[in-house]
C-alpha cells in the first residue's frame, strides 16, 4: 500500500482520470488522500451537525472537518461555532462525548475553560500566569476554524476563508433539502437521537459511488432479495411488511436498468429516481397513515402544494462530497473519511415535526434496515467496498473501468441524464473530483 | 430462587442455541422462537423503546425467517468465507415470571473469526421465555452489546 505520502501535482491528478477509467491510485495512494483533505474536505461546504442538535446556547456537536476534530456549537449570542477540540493551553482533547450542552468546556488537565464561542472564560489561579497573559488573547481560545452556513436547518462549515456561497456549493440539490423539510407538517425537521456510526476499510469514493450505483443490487443483493421473494406477504406483526419491501426492492432487472433514470450535475452531485414503490413505502393514500399525514400537511400548505411536494420522488440524492438524503423517507448519511483505506459513515433519520408518530416509526424502521450494522442489505453493500478497497490496493492491472453507458448519457443544462445502467454519476464526481483537485488556489 | 433443576434446564436450553448458532444451524435456531418471538438488538445502552429509537435488529419470527433464509444463501457476501463463532454463555440468572414463563439473564461473549480477521461481541442477553413441554420458546431475546451504541462494522450471525 502506499502510504509513504510524497508530493502530488495537478498534473499527477489529471494524469489518474481518462473519461472512461480511473487509475487505482485515486483510492489507494495516501498522497491522493492527502490532497483530497485539503483541496475537497477544507475547501467545499461540508455537512457538520442539523441545527435541531443546536437549539440552546451551549447545545454541541462533536464530528470531523478534514483532518480535524470539531465542536459545533451554539453560543450565548445565537450564532454557531466551529472549534477545534484541543486545549491551546497544552494541546489536551477536551470533549469526549458526541454531543451535549455544556455552558463551559472545562479542560481536565488544568482546568482553562472555555464559552461556547470558543473564548477563554477563565484560568485557576490567575496571578502565576506572566503579567502579559491575557483572557482576550485568542491564542488562549479555543481556536475558531472556518466558516458556517446553514441552508435551512442544515449546518454546514468550510476551512475555505473565501468560499463560493452555500446554496451556490449546493446548486440544484437545494431542492431535496427544500423538499425534506417542506414535508414536514409544521415546517420544521428534528434529527433523530437514534443513529448508526459503520466503519469500512475503504476508501470514501466507494460509498459514494455505490450510493449511485444501481447496477449492483440485483447481484449483491441477491440473498436478501431471493428470501425475501419466497416470504409470505404480510407475516410480520411489526412493521406493515416494510422490512420485506424494502428487501424486494433490489430485485433489479432489465425493466429497472432501463426505467430509473440518473441525474448528474456539474459539483458532483447526482441523484436518481426512486426504486421503492411499493407497501407503505409507496406513500399510497389508501394508507390511513399517509391519509392523516397528508391532511395534516394539506391545512399548512394546500392541496395544490401538497400534491407537489409529496410528487417529489429522488432516491439516492447525493451531495458532493459526503452527504446522501433520502427525503422521502427522512434518512440522511454522512461519510466521513478516516483515511485513504478507513471510512465512516453517520447514518440518521429525521422526524417530520406535525406527521403521525408512525411516520416516524416507519423512519426508524427504515433506518434499521438499512443502515444497521447487521442490515441484511448494507452489509452486503460494505463487504463489496471493502473488497474493492482490497482489490485497489494491489499493484497490479492499474486501470478501474467507469464506461458502461458512456456513449448514451445526454447532456441536460446542468449537468447529464442517463438510463440507471449508466455510471455516468461516477464520471461526473470524477469530473469534480479533478476540478477540485487541480485547483491551486482557492 | 428457582430449583436448581429448573434453573439447570434453563442453562441447557440457552446452550442449546448456543451451539445451533455456531453450527450454522439458524432454521433449527428459529425454531426456538416462539411465532411470535421477538429478537432484538438495541442501538442505545437501557434502551426501552423500538419504534423511536432504531434498533441494530428489532424482529418478529417472520422478517427472521427472511434473515435465516439469507444465511443460508450461497451467495450472501458477507458470510464468504462463512464465519466461524463460538458464542459462550455464562452467568445465567433465571427467575419466575408472572406468565407462567421465565425471565433470564445471562452474560456473553461471542468470538467470530473470518477470512483473515478475528472479531469479538460482548455483552448481556434478556430472554422472555414459555414453558414448552420439557423444554422452553423465546418469547423475546434482548441482546444488549457492551458497544451498542459504538462503531461498528457489517455483523451477519445472529448473537
Ligand atoms: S492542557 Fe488544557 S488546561 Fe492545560
Ligand atoms: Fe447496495
Amino acid at each position: 500500500m502506499d502510504k509513504s505520502a510524497s508530493p502530488i501535482t495537478s498534473d499527477d491528478i489529471r494524469s489518474l482520470v481518462r473519461p472512461d477509467h480511473v487509475h487505482r491510485r485515486a483510492y489507494a495512494d495516501a498522497a491522493v488522500f492527502q490532497l483530497e483533505q485539503e483541496r475537497i474536505f477544507s475547501r467545499l461546504w461540508i455537512y457538520v451537525a442539523h441545527e435541531s442538535q443546536l437549539r440552546k446556547p451551549g447545545d454541541f456537536v462533536r464530528t470531523r472537518l478534514a483532518a480535524y476534530e470539531i465542536l459545533v456549537t451554539r453560543h450565548t449570542d445565537g450564532n454557531i461555532y466551529v472549534l477545534q477540540n484541543r486545549c491551546p493551553h497544552r494541546g489536551a482533547r477536551i470533549c469526549m462525548v458526541d454531543h451535549g450542552n455544556a455552558k463551559v468546556f472545562s479542560c481536565p488537565y488544568h482546568a482553562w475553560s472555555f464559552r461556547p464561542d470558543g473564548s477563554l472564560d477563565s484560568v485557576p489561579h490567575r496571578k502565576s500566569y506572566p503579567e502579559a497573559f491575557s483572557l482576550d488573547d485568542p491564542q488562549n481560545h479555543m481556536q475558531r476554524v472556518g466558516r458556517v452556513a446553514v441552508y435551512r436547518g442544515f449546518v454546514f462549515a468550510t476551512l475555505n476563508e473565501n468560499p463560493a456561497p452555500l446554496v451556490l456549493h449546493l446548486g440544484p440539490m437545494v431542492k431535496v433539502i427544500d423538499n425534506l423539510v417542506d414535508r414536514a407538517p409544521d415546517g420544521e425537521i428534528e434529527i433523530a437521537d437514534s443513529s448508526f456510526t459503520l466503519e469500512y476499510q475503504g476508501n470514501w469514493k466507494l460509498h459514494l459511488e455505490n450510493a449511485a450505483d444501481i447496477f449492483h443490487p440485483s447481484f449483491v443483493h441477491n440473498s436478501s432479495v431471493a428470501p425475501a421473494r419466497r416470504a409470505p406477504a404480510n407475516a410480520s406483526l411489526l412493521d406493515q411488511d416494510q422490512t420485506r419491501e424494502m428487501l424486494l426492492a433490489n430485485g433489479f432487472g432489465t425493466a429497472e436498468w432501463e426505467g430509473i433514470q440518473l441525474n448528474g450535475f456539474s459539483g458532483g452531485h447526482a441523484y436518481m429516481n426512486n426504486i421503492y414503490s411499493k407497501g407503505v413505502l409507496a406513500s399510497q393514500d389508501a394508507d390511513p397513515v399517509v391519509a392523516r399525514y397528508r391532511a395534516a400537511l394539506t391545512a399548512r400548505l394546500g392541496p395544490e402544494r401538497t400534491a407537489q411536494v409529496l410528487a417529489m420522488n429522488r432516491f439516492n440524492n447525493i451531495i458532493y462530497p459526503n452527504l446522501v438524503l433520502n427525503a422521502q423517507y427522512q434518512q440522511m448519511r454522512v461519510t466521513v473519511p478516516l483515511s485513504v483505506d478507513r471510512t465512516l459513515v453517520h447514518i440518521h433519520c429525521f422526524r417530520l415535526k406535525g406527521a403521525p408518530d408512525e411516520m416516524f416509526h416507519r423512519a426508524v424502521r427504515f433506518l434499521s434496515t438499512l443502515g444497521s450494522p447487521m442490515s441484511m442489505i448494507f452489509s452486503d453493500d460494505v463487504e463489496m467496498l471493502e473488497r474493492c478497497q482490497q482489490g485497489l490496493t494491489r499493484d497490479v492491472g492499474p486501470w478501474i473501468d467507469f464506461s458502461r453507458g458512456i456513449g448514451t448519457d445526454r447532456r441536460s443544462q446542468d449537468g447529464s441524464i442517463s438510463g440507471a445502467a449508466s455510471e455516468m454519476p461516477m464520471r461526473i464526481q470524477f469530473e469534480a473530483w479533478v476540478s477540485y483537485l487541480t485547483a491551486e488556489a482557492v | 430462587m428457582l430449583d436448581w433443576q429448573t434453573q439447570r434446564r434453563i442453562e441447557l436450553f440457552l446452550f442449546e442455541e448456543a451451539r445451533l448458532l455456531d453450527a450454522g444451524q439458524f432454521q433449527e435456531w428459529l425454531k426456538l422462537y416462539e411465532p411470535q418471538g421477538i429478537y432484538w438488538i438495541p442501538s442505545q445502552p437501557g434502551q426501552t423503546d423500538p419504534l423511536n429509537v432504531a434498533s441494530i435488529v428489532y424482529e418478529d419470527h417472520a422478517i427472521l425467517a427472511i434473515r435465516v433464509q439469507r444465511l443460508l444463501e450461497a451467495r450472501a457476501l458477507v458470510l464468504t468465507p462463512m464465519p466461524h463463532t463460538t458464542h459462550l454463555i455464562g452467568n445465567v440468572e433465571a427467575e419466575e415470571a408472572g406468565d407462567g414463563g421465565f425471565t433470564v439473564s445471562a452474560a456473553f461473549v461471542c468470538v467470530e473469526h473470518q477470512g483473515d480477521r478475528q472479531r469479538i461481541y460482548s455483552g448481556r442477553h434478556s430472554y422472555k421465555l414459555a414453558r414448552h413441554g420439557d423444554s422452553f420458546r423465546i418469547k423475546m431475546k434482548r441482546v444488549a452489546l457492551l458497544n451498542s451504541d459504538g462503531v461498528h462494522t457489517a455483523m451477519a450471525v445472529p448473537l
